[in-house]
């Protein structure tokens, strides 16, 4: 297939005796939009921060474009400008103004021009409606818009793919729905998006496909309106009969 | 009081001599200590397990053992193991920036450790190098929480230059023992160059809190 972004083979993981994931493979294609369902501790953040390499594999490979990033020889960092990932926590800078955290990294390692990089990075600052807190700090912003600054961060580096972790689930509920749009708006723009969530609604909505992950391995796969509405295996009928 | 006035007025430039040998001493250590401490610190926290043993061992040896003993161990050692001339006092600020740097380099590992992990994984999700994590991220974070404790192991440095009276390298507590040996008049001399030691200090810490004040203006 040559629209292939991300491609796993056999994808595992062990923290100690603890096996994580058992072997997972699926291919993201270029503009698809997939969410990660499934009970917590089942592995589907494991299986995203495996593709960028956040942690490292015990086994298997991740395919970036057909080319195995896993491969210890490779310039990991270069291929982390390539895919942005979003976490649950936010994580933004707190020790630099919202407008360095997003500019950071396109200075540093694009060596975009500053000048240029402040101009994109208000653009992009604008599309999420953080205009005016540029030369604020992290800690005077609500927890929607340090999300929103988060995923304005990782777009300044015009990845390729995006990574959400759960980017709600530390939300208040009323700035869900704030950060959910821009999601939103991003999966419309054709960007390709892989979201480990748990607002069932909203991946309904956005996916192409919805991967359920349960006991480290895909236990399930299809397009959401087939998982949400006739799912065939039984962990997953069990699972959504829990959550929704 | 008068007694002391008298040793003021007879010996002023002993105290003056002895509070430089202090100063310039305590700077000495403070900075190379903490630049050998950083460099601990970096070795400690590498990924190669044999830097990363030998800092560590470093560290325990030096916490382990009195300083005194150490500075004792350098006055005799270094001449001995060096090609070239080592002066006393050389021997002993050598020995002190040691051990100063491994309770230095304690100090910065842990305020390093003390960063919240999401930082280190935001900072290599975004695709900075290492180094450029470390530089605009990690450490400037990490700075609100070394100083605090690197102040309070600046001051010990400064107490902690003492101990090279025993070896009369010119510091505050030899110019105390200097005056005590030609006037006999050991308390009236502790008690200026306990004073002088106190006001020193004071004023660092004072200075080390304006300046800690500024560094977490971002608060």
């Amino acid at each position: 297939m040559t629209d292939e972004i991300i491609r796993t083979e056999n994808l595992k993981k062990s923290f100690g005796d603890l096996e994580v994931l058992k072997g997972i493979s699926t291919t993201i294609r270029q503009g698809e939009v997939v969410s990660i369902i499934g009970p917590s501790g089942g592995g589907k953040s494991t299986f995203l921060r495996c593709l960028n390499l956040l942690e490292q594999p015990t086994e298997g490979k991740v395919y970036f474009k057909g080319q195995d990033i896993t491969d210890k020889k490779l310039n990991t960092s270069k291929f982390r400008q390539r895919m942005g990932m979003v976490f649950q926590n936010f994580n933004v800078f707190p020790n630099m103004t919202v407008l360095d955290n997003v500019t950071l990294a396109p200075i540093l390692e694009k060596k975009v021009p500053k000048a240029q990089a402040r101009e994109e990075a208000l653009a992009l600052l604008r599309r999420v409606g953080l205009e005016e807190k540029a030369n604020e700090y992290p800690r005077k912003l609500s927890g929607g818009q340090k999300q929103r600054l988060a995923i304005v961060r990782a777009l300044a580096m015009q990845p390729e793919v995006m990574l959400f972790d759960e980017p709600t689930s530390a939300l208040d509920p009323e700035m869900v729905k704030e950060v959910l749009n821009v999601i939103m708006e991003l999966t419309r723009s054709g960007m390709t998006c892989l979201i480990v969530t748990h607002e069932m609604g909203f991946a309904r909505e956005v996916s192409d496909r919805v991967l359920f992950i349960c006991d480290g391995v895909i236990k399930e796969e299809g397009s959401p309106d087939q998982i949400f509405t006739c799912p065939h295996d039984p962990s997953t009928i069990k699972f959504l009969s829990m959550v929704l | 009081m008068e007694k002391i006035i008298g040793l003021l007025d007879k010996y002023y430039m002993v105290y003056l001599q002895g509070l430089w040998g202090t100063l310039w001493i305590s700077a000495v250590t403070v900075l190379c200590g903490t630049l050998l401490g950083l460099l601990i610190a970096a070795l400690r926290m590498s990924r190669s397990k044999l830097l990363n043993s030998f800092a560590g061992a470093y560290i325990e040896v030096l916490r382990g053992t009195p300083i005194l003993l150490q500075l004792y161990f350098f006055w005799i050692g270094l001449p001995k193991l060096l090609p070239f001339e080592l002066s006393d006092t050389m021997c002993i600020v050598v020995a002190l920036v040691i051990n100063a740097s491994a309770y230095i380099s304690e100090i910065i590992r842990a305020g390093i450790n003390a960063v919240d992990k999401g930082q280190w994984e935001a900072a290599r999700s975004v695709g900075l190098s290492e180094i450029h994590m470390m530089t605009h991220v990690i450490m400037p974070q990490a700075v609100k929480n070394i100083l605090p404790a690197l102040c309070n192991e600046f001051i010990t440095t400064v107490k902690g230059t003492s101990l090279a009276s025993v070896f009369f390298v010119g510091e505050l507590m030899t110019s105390y023992k200097s005056v005590q040996a030609a006037t006999f008049l050991a308390l009236q001399s502790l008690t200026i160059v306990g004073v002088i030691y106190f006001l020193l200090n004071f004023i660092l810490s004072r200075l080390l809190r304006v300046l800690e004040r500024r560094l977490t203006a971002s608060d």
